[in-house]
């Protein structure tokens, strides 16, 4: 698992290495049965508490994406949870205001950020292979 | 739990009438970890001393492991490292001989430890005398001597001052790896908010000879945040610092700077009901940040306040600040 601990960010390091490990389940980086560092050999790796790793483990598992099992050690759970809609409409959101401010500092104005939306629309589902695809089919199943 | 560390109503002053220490009530339980913070001069190492059994303190009582320091010296340094900010290392003996005075001392010293320590340090060669040591090496030998006899409390008084980050991280590796094999307590004052992050647990803020925050430090993060408001909107800060949840408000040139206890959304919610004020920004801000707004003097201050008779400028003063009356204004 290759994780990034940034210590002064605004963000507490439990949440740091959980949205991490998420996003490596969401990219297929971890699938179900991987097998996670215990939580102190990665306390001693990324030199950070070992509570702190403990936390991120244990919020985890409440979450259902990883399992402990007594002895064994941690897992990928075998049925991840489907992503939390209204946390990714919610960073859709984000990158879309800063896209706007981008935006407004190039002298663009709201209809030419449409039409590059449109553009990079158009581009994805034309090239290989159809990024804006996958989310459809999962909605009609 | 069992409390391993109280301090009950510390009192201490070396100038009479200037308290230092002004109250100063917190407990350590058993393989806590917890960062002790606060401006120069704001008591850390003063508190720390008086943990030691160093100093008394002139009202209030401190016990370690249930003892106090001083009537039972020995007892309690049986059972603590402790790594001084200024060790004061005897330059003119080897690292061999210093170990050597160590291992006598305490009849629970671990060799196998001190070894390890010692290789991952690179200070095998234990001939070397201290005084040709730098600064990095004499503060590791002086970890190596305050934690093989396995303590249940390590105290460190700014262990990283004065070292690179390199030495740093190994500084800080090697406290991790004993809280990980054995689940050492730890109470250690820093000016790194980054190494307070990596250690986690619990942050003791001094301030004004008091305890100003005393959490945990994920709750800190994620429970408290810094609020932005026009000055132009509010005339004073003590009308901000009356609010429910207020820790510290600040001037910071057209704004108030004020820490407040809850998410943003939810205090600039209250703030604009309680305020009515428009134009309010609430964020959640790194430790260091938070450090600054609540312990830091009121920052660079524009003149709102127009001029006073003498023709000068008026410089408002909130609440809780005591640092305007002593320190140049810009």
């Amino acid at each position: 698992m290759q994780l990034v601990i940034n210590a002064a960010d605004e963000l507490p390091i439990y949440r740091q290495i959980m949205r991490q490990i998420i996003e490596a389940i969401a990219g297929g980086r971890l699938k179900s049965g991987d097998k996670l560092t215990s939580h102190r050999e990665l306390s001693e790796h990324l030199v950070i508490a070992p509570l702190t790793v403990k936390k991120a483990y244990d919020e985890l598992e409440a979450l259902g994406y990883i399992e402990t099992q007594r002895g064994r050690g941690t897992f990928v759970s075998a049925r991840v949870p489907e992503p939390d809609r209204g946390a990714q409409i919610e960073q859709i959101q984000q990158s879309a205001r800063r896209l706007l401010s981008q935006a407004y500092l190039a002298g663009l104005g709201f209809g030419e950020v449409v039409k590059v939306l449109e553009q990079a629309g158009r581009e994805l589902t034309e090239g290989p292979p159809a990024a804006l695809e996958k989310p459809r089919e999962k909605e009609t199943v | 739990m069992t409390a391993i560390l109280e301090f009950r109503n510390i009192v201490r002053s070396f100038k009479k009438g200037v308290p230092v220490l002004n109250g100063v009530t917190f407990s350590m339980a058993e393989g806590e970890v917890v960062g002790l913070l606060g401006r120069n001069g704001a008591g850390k190492t003063t508190l720390i001393r008086i943990a030691m059994g160093m100093l008394f303190p002139h009202a209030g009582t401190v016990r370690v492991f249930g003892l106090s320091p001083t009537e039972e010296p020995v007892a309690v340094k049986k059972r603590i490292g402790y790594v001084a900010e200024e060790q004061v290392l005897p330059v003119g003996s080897t690292i061999a001989e210093l170990i050597a005075l160590h291992r006598y001392l305490f009849p629970g010293w671990d060799p196998s430890l001190e070894r390890q320590l010692l290789g991952r340090f690179g200070l095998s060669n234990t001939t070397a005398k201290i005084k040709h040591l730098s600064k990095g090496q004499a503060r590791q030998v002086a970890l190596v001597c305050a934690v093989c006899h396995r303590p249940d409390l390590l105290i460190l008084d700014e262990p990283a001052g004065g070292l690179d980050p390199a030495a740093r991280r190994e500084f800080l590796e090697t406290s991790i790896q004993l809280l990980n094999r054995e689940g050492t307590a730890i109470l250690f004052s820093s000016h790194h908010m980054n190494d307070v992050e990596r250690l986690g647990g619990r942050v003791v803020l001094l301030d004004d000879g008091k305890v100003r925050l005393d959490r945990q430090l994920d709750q800190i993060h994620e429970d408290h945040c810094v609020a932005m408001i026009p000055r132009s909107a509010v005339p004073d800060a003590a009308a901000i610092e009356s609010l429910p949840g207020c820790l510290r408000a600040r001037p910071v040139f057209e704004d108030w700077h004020a820490v407040f206890q809850g998410t943003p959304e939810a205090i600039r919610r209250q703030l604009q009901g309680s305020l009515g004020v428009d134009g309010v920004r609430c964020v959640s801000v790194p430790l260091e940040e938070l450090f600054v707004e609540l312990v830091g003097s009121n920052g660079c201050l524009t003149v709102l306040g127009g001029r006073g008779a003498s023709g000068r400028p008026v410089l408002r003063r909130p609440s809780g600040s005591r640092n305007l009356a002593t320190r140049s204004t810009p």
